[in-house]
């Protein structure tokens, strides 16, 4: 949650709205953020899903617990949900890999005929085109 | 609850308008979180979910 403060300026200027979710009400977010050093450079909405009703619909409400699981999903501006990574309890986020699957998914509105590789990190690098050329030439076409 | 908020959507679906509470740190006052109005302004949006407040972070 640091860490996402951190770039949560850069993740703004790009476009995007970042909300965090816990099944707290915003009334205990409120104490949190001011109670804990961490976050005190949080700029980010602390939002509220006391019901457990936005972590059902995105699959990571643990009716055991009453908690949310780790996940993190990127929704485009029409409304498509474009990535979507859940992880246990015990494993934070890469907020780097946050940063460049939300930049491949920028890239990719804008080119919608291209893929991003395994290896792809920044605009300018190595793109592919799905097309009967790279068929069994992917190696080559990375090169 | 209706079917399309039941149980966990999938990539490349699309995701029902909701709003939610929130609380802002930067104007230190509670507000609403609505993706209805983040598509009408055209921006993405990220959602960060995590088990509780006042844990680990």
């Amino acid at each position: 949650m640091a860490a996402l403060a951190e770039q949560y300026d850069r993740f703004k200027k790009m476009g995007a709205e970042v909300v965090t979710v816990s099944t707290d009400t915003q009334f205990v977010h409120l104490a949190w953020q001011r109670d804990e050093k961490l976050l005190e450079k949080v700029k980010y909405p602390m939002g509220a899903d006391p019901t457990g009703r936005i972590s059902r619909m995105f699959g990571v409400y643990d009716e055991q617990t009453g908690l949310a699981l780790r996940g993190t999903f990127i929704i485009s501006p029409d409304g498509t949900l474009l990535n979507s990574e859940v992880n246990y309890y015990n494993l934070g986020r890469n907020i780097d890999e946050l940063m460049r699957k939300f930049k491949a998914n920028l890239y990719l509105s804008k080119h919608s005929d291209e893929g991003c590789p395994a290896k792809w990190k920044d605009e300018g690098d190595k793109t592919l085109k799905p097309s009967a050329d790279l068929v069994g030439k992917v190696y080559e076409a990375l090169q | 609850m209706s079917e399309e908020i039941c149980c966990g959507l999938k990539v490349g679906q699309k995701v029902p308008d909701f709003e939610m509470d929130t609380f802002e740190p930067s104007k230190g006052d509670f507000g609403k979180f609505s993706l209805k109005k983040a598509k009408k302004a055209g921006k993405w949006t990220i959602l960060f979910f995590y088990p509780a407040d006042f844990t680990f972070v």
